[in-house]
This record gives structure tokens, C-alpha cells and sequence, in this order.
């Protein structure tokens, strides 16, 4: 691990501190954190550092990230949106787009990422979102649903339609026609500003649009949405860590019946079964960061396959971690009340459980004749 | 990398290119495809198959990929593809030579 990443995990867990909980019950984190962060390219560790960034490998981010995510969901969402803008626009971004966002990225300002519509989820044919050239620049029409950090952002790197193709482009969040609307009360990562936003002819120049557009709808998709499976997966390796260690100090300390919890066989099984869950979640993750790492091919069913495993193991490991601190843990704002929450959530995003099982059931149909 | 870092970009002609790639979509889709066929358009490449598909080529043909490359018509075909490797190799080989 780079030495700057290693030497950040103890910064951000002092800045973090104790926050949390109070942050989930406000259901707000504070945009200074954000941008402090955001300063010294934490969010999005992997850019290279050409462009301003750390340049950590995704084994390296991976850790981090569950680093981030043991403390907090809300927060590790945040560095996935980031992190997803800043992998397009490596991507799609040309020479001069790269060196700008990518600057502006790791300098404290901040992105979120639109997919989702009202008739387009995992099924992309429904999109309605798109950008029509209009003298010098275009103009963009549509709306996008629960885009994560999206109260927070400077930009919103938006899924388009463009022509008979499509394109990412990168929306400054003063622009006029723009509208945000914060989802109240979301179910987890109650913190990570979830809003529905609106572009009501939305003008934008030239240069936001990445590459010039023109691309394939399911390269853009799938290159976002690749990073951003890699990176809920190793915060739910975080979750997954959060429950281990919160339900074994707990059942170590708390006396019921004349001993204390740890004695217990049936409790003893929870506390087995979460460290499987962290230790097999942590070797799923970091077969798919080898992969991504090595720019093999495989990176893209191995990101589903860990998002997926490791979504389901850190939920069925909140729920454990719920069980074991009962009353001590039931409570919003606690650790595994937050992780219960939050891990839920991991089930649904990035593609839920059932999208994820489509995709690898056709994996395993197309290696057979 | 299955590359030779020796190999001048001149050693990769069109057919060669062509080749490779038929036989990559044969085994990856379980369809046999003309080298004019419109990928894109028949639904033949899956959301999934799109970015593997771009990883592929940029590691078997140690070539990059990015920005403005990633137009949709530099891979609807077999044939267009295989221009786009070509004039990748062409020009990032002349890059790191220089």
C-alpha cells in the first residue's frame, strides 16, 4: 500500500472519530470532511499521480475503502461516487478532460453519478435522459433518481443519450435548469445525500461532455458500474469487519445467566460465522482487485460476483451482529443498527442480488457448449 | 501481457487482427460473426461483453483505449475494430519509441 493511503487510514479515522452515529441520525455529513478528503485524493485513491492524484492499486483502494467503510457507510458511498466519476472520466475523458477533472477531483471538489431513471434501473432500454447539440454545446433534458453524494456535489456525471449512442457528461451543479431534490429519510446510508435530480434544458459546453460522446451506452454503464461494484464490495468487507468486532467485544463483556454471552455455544456460532463471512468477503474482493489490478477481462464478472457475495455475507452479518447486542445494538445511529441498515442497501445497489444472479448464471451457462 | 514487448507494431497486419478477433467473439458469445456484422446493433454484445471487450483488445494488443477511441462506430464490427487496433498500435508504438 502506498504509504500515503497507510498513513491516511489513522487521519481519517481521527477526523471520523465518533461521528457516525450522530451523522445517521442528521442523515447529513459534514461537506468540509468531504472536501478535506477530496484535497488530498482520498476519494478516489486509484488516479494516477500524473493527474494529481495518489495512484493506489485497486487491492490497495480496496483496503482503504473497507477501512472507510468499517467506520462509516455513508461515507465510503461518497468515495464510491468519486471514485466511479473519476474511472469514466480516465476512461472516456479526453486529454484535456482528464487533466481537468481529474485535478479538480483530487483538489476537494466533489462528484456524483446518475444512472438510475424512473423507467431505466438495470434495464437500460427505458433511458430517457439526453444531450441534443445546440450551437457550440448541448443541452440536456431528463431526470435521475437516487444519485448517491448528489446534495454534496459540484459536479454530476450524468448517463446520457447522444444521437444513436450515448455519453457521460460532467453537469456543474450551479447550472441553470438544474434541480435537486434530497430524498428524506432513506432506509440506509442515511448520511450519503441521496437526491432525485432534474434537467429542465440544462446548457452545457462542449468540453463536459466526455470524449465528445458518441460511445456505446453499455461501455459507459458497465465501466461505472464495474469500479462502483468493486468499491461497495470492499465496504461491505468494511461492514463485515464493524459487526465482527462489535459483536465480539460485546458478547466478551455482557453477562446473562451467570456468564457472559461468549460462553454461549449459540452465541459462540454467530461470531464463527461473521469472521467466515469477513475472511471469504475479503478473498472474493481481492480476487476481483487482482483482476482489475491485471486489466484482465475477467474484472468485470469478478466485480459482480464479490459485490454480490460480498452485499449478501455483510447483510446476513448485520443481522448476526443485530442478534447478538440485542438491545445494547438496537438502536439508530449504533454500529450494527447503521450496518444492518446500510448492508441492506449494498443488496440493492450496483445491480441488486437478482440482477447480479442473472449475470453470473449466464457466466457459468456461456462456459459450456 | 501476451505481447512481445519486441515486436514492432509492423508484425500485426489486418488479417491477423481479424482472426483473433473472430475467434475471441466465437468463444465469448457462442456465435459465429461477419466480419461487416453490426455487434451493437443486433444485441449481440451484452452491457457485460462491452467493457471486456475493450480490456481484451487493450491487453492482447497492448494498446490504450480512451477518450474520444471509445466511439461506438470503432466497434461495431469486426472490420472496424481491427482498424481501430491497428492505427492504436501504430501511433502508441510510435509514442513509446520516441
Amino acid at each position: 500500500m502506498p504509504e500515503s493511503l497507510l498513513a491516511a487510514r489513522a487521519a481519517v479515522g481521527d477526523l471520523v472519530g465518533s461521528q457516525p452515529g450522530a451523522w445517521d441520525l442528521a442523515g447529513e455529513l459534514p461537506i468540509a470532511l468531504l472536501r478535506k478528503l477530496g484535497a488530498q485524493g482520498l476519494l478516489c485513491a486509484e488516479v494516477p499521480q500524473s493527474f494529481g492524484g495518489l495512484g493506489a492499486g485497486s487491492q490497495d483502494n480496496g483496503e482503504f475503502t473497507a477501512y472507510v467503510g468499517a467506520l462509516d457507510s455513508s461515507l465510503r458511498s461518497i468515495m464510491t461516487s468519486q471514485g466511479i466519476a473519476a474511472a469514466a472520466v480516465r476512461r472516456f475523458g479526453d486529454r484535456e478532460q482528464r487533466k481537468r477533472y481529474l485535478g479538480e477531483l483530487t483538489g476537494g471538489r466533489l462528484a456524483a453519478v446518475g444512472f438510475s431513471e424512473p423507467g431505466a434501473g438495470s434495464e437500460l432500454a427505458g433511458m430517457g435522459t439526453r444531450i441534443t447539440a445546440d450551437g457550440e454545446g448541448f443541452v440536456l433534458t431528463g431526470r435521475k433518481m437516487w444519485v448517491t453524494g448528489s446534495a454534496y456535489a459540484d459536479y454530476l456525471m450524468i448517463v446520457a443519450l447522444h444521437e444513436d449512442a450515448a455519453a457521460a457528461v460532467m453537469v456543474p451543479t450551479d447550472a441553470p435548469g438544474l434541480r435537486i431534490e434530497k430524498i428524506p429519510d432513506p432506509l440506509g446510508c442515511r448520511a450519503a445525500g441521496h437526491c432525485d435530480v432534474y434537467f429542465d434544458d440544462v446548457r452545457l459546453s462542449a468540453s463536459a461532455v466526455l470524449g465528445g460522446g458518441g460511445q456505446s451506452l453499455q461501455m459507459i454503464f458497465t465501466t461505472a458500474l464495474t469500479y462502483g461494484r468493486m468499491s461497495i464490495a470492499w465496504g461491505c468487507v468494511g461492514i463485515l469487519r464493524a459487526c465482527l468486532q462489535a459483536a465480539s467485544a460485546h458478547a466478551k463483556k455482557r453477562a446473562q445467566a451467570g456468564k457472559v454471552l461468549a460462553e454461549h455455544q449459540l452465541v459462540q456460532r454467530h461470531l464463527a460465522e461473521l469472521l467466515v463471512a469477513e475472511r471469504s468477503a475479503t478473498a472474493v474482493c481481492e480476487q476481483a482487485s487482482r483482476a482489475w489490478d491485471a486489466n484482465s477481462a475477467e474484472l468485470v464478472v469478478s466485480a459482480v460476483l464479490a459485490k454480490h457475495f460480498a452485499a449478501g455475507s455483510a447483510a446476513r452479518g448485520a443481522a448476526s451482529a443485530v442478534q447478538v447486542l440485542a438491545s445494547a445494538g438496537a438502536q439508530d445511529g449504533h454500529v450494527v443498527a447503521r450496518a444492518f441498515r446500510d448492508a441492506k442497501c449494498m443488496e440493492l445497489i450496483e445491480g441488486t442480488n437478482e440482477i447480479c444472479q442473472l449475470v453470473l448464471a449466464q457466466h457459468a451457462l456461456s462456459s459450456v457448449d | 501481457m501476451t505481447v512481445d514487448q519486441d515486436t514492432a507494431p509492423e508484425a500485426l497486419d489486418a488479417p491477423t487482427v481479424e482472426q483473433a478477433l473472430l475467434a475471441f467473439l466465437a468463444e465469448q458469445i457462442k456465435t459465429e460473426v461477419g466480419l461487416d456484422e453490426d455487434l451493437f446493433g443486433s444485441g449481440l454484445v451484452s452491457s457485460m461483453f462491452a467493457m471486456q471487450l475493450v480490456v481484451h483488445l487493450e491487453e492482447t494488443f497492448d494498446i490504450a483505449i480512451i477518450g474520444p477511441e471509445l466511439k461506438l462506430e470503432n466497434f461495431r464490427t469486426v472490420t472496424a475494430m481491427t482498424a481501430l487496433v491497428l492505427r492504436l498500435r501504430e501511433q502508441q508504438g510510435a509514442e513509446s519509441d520516441a
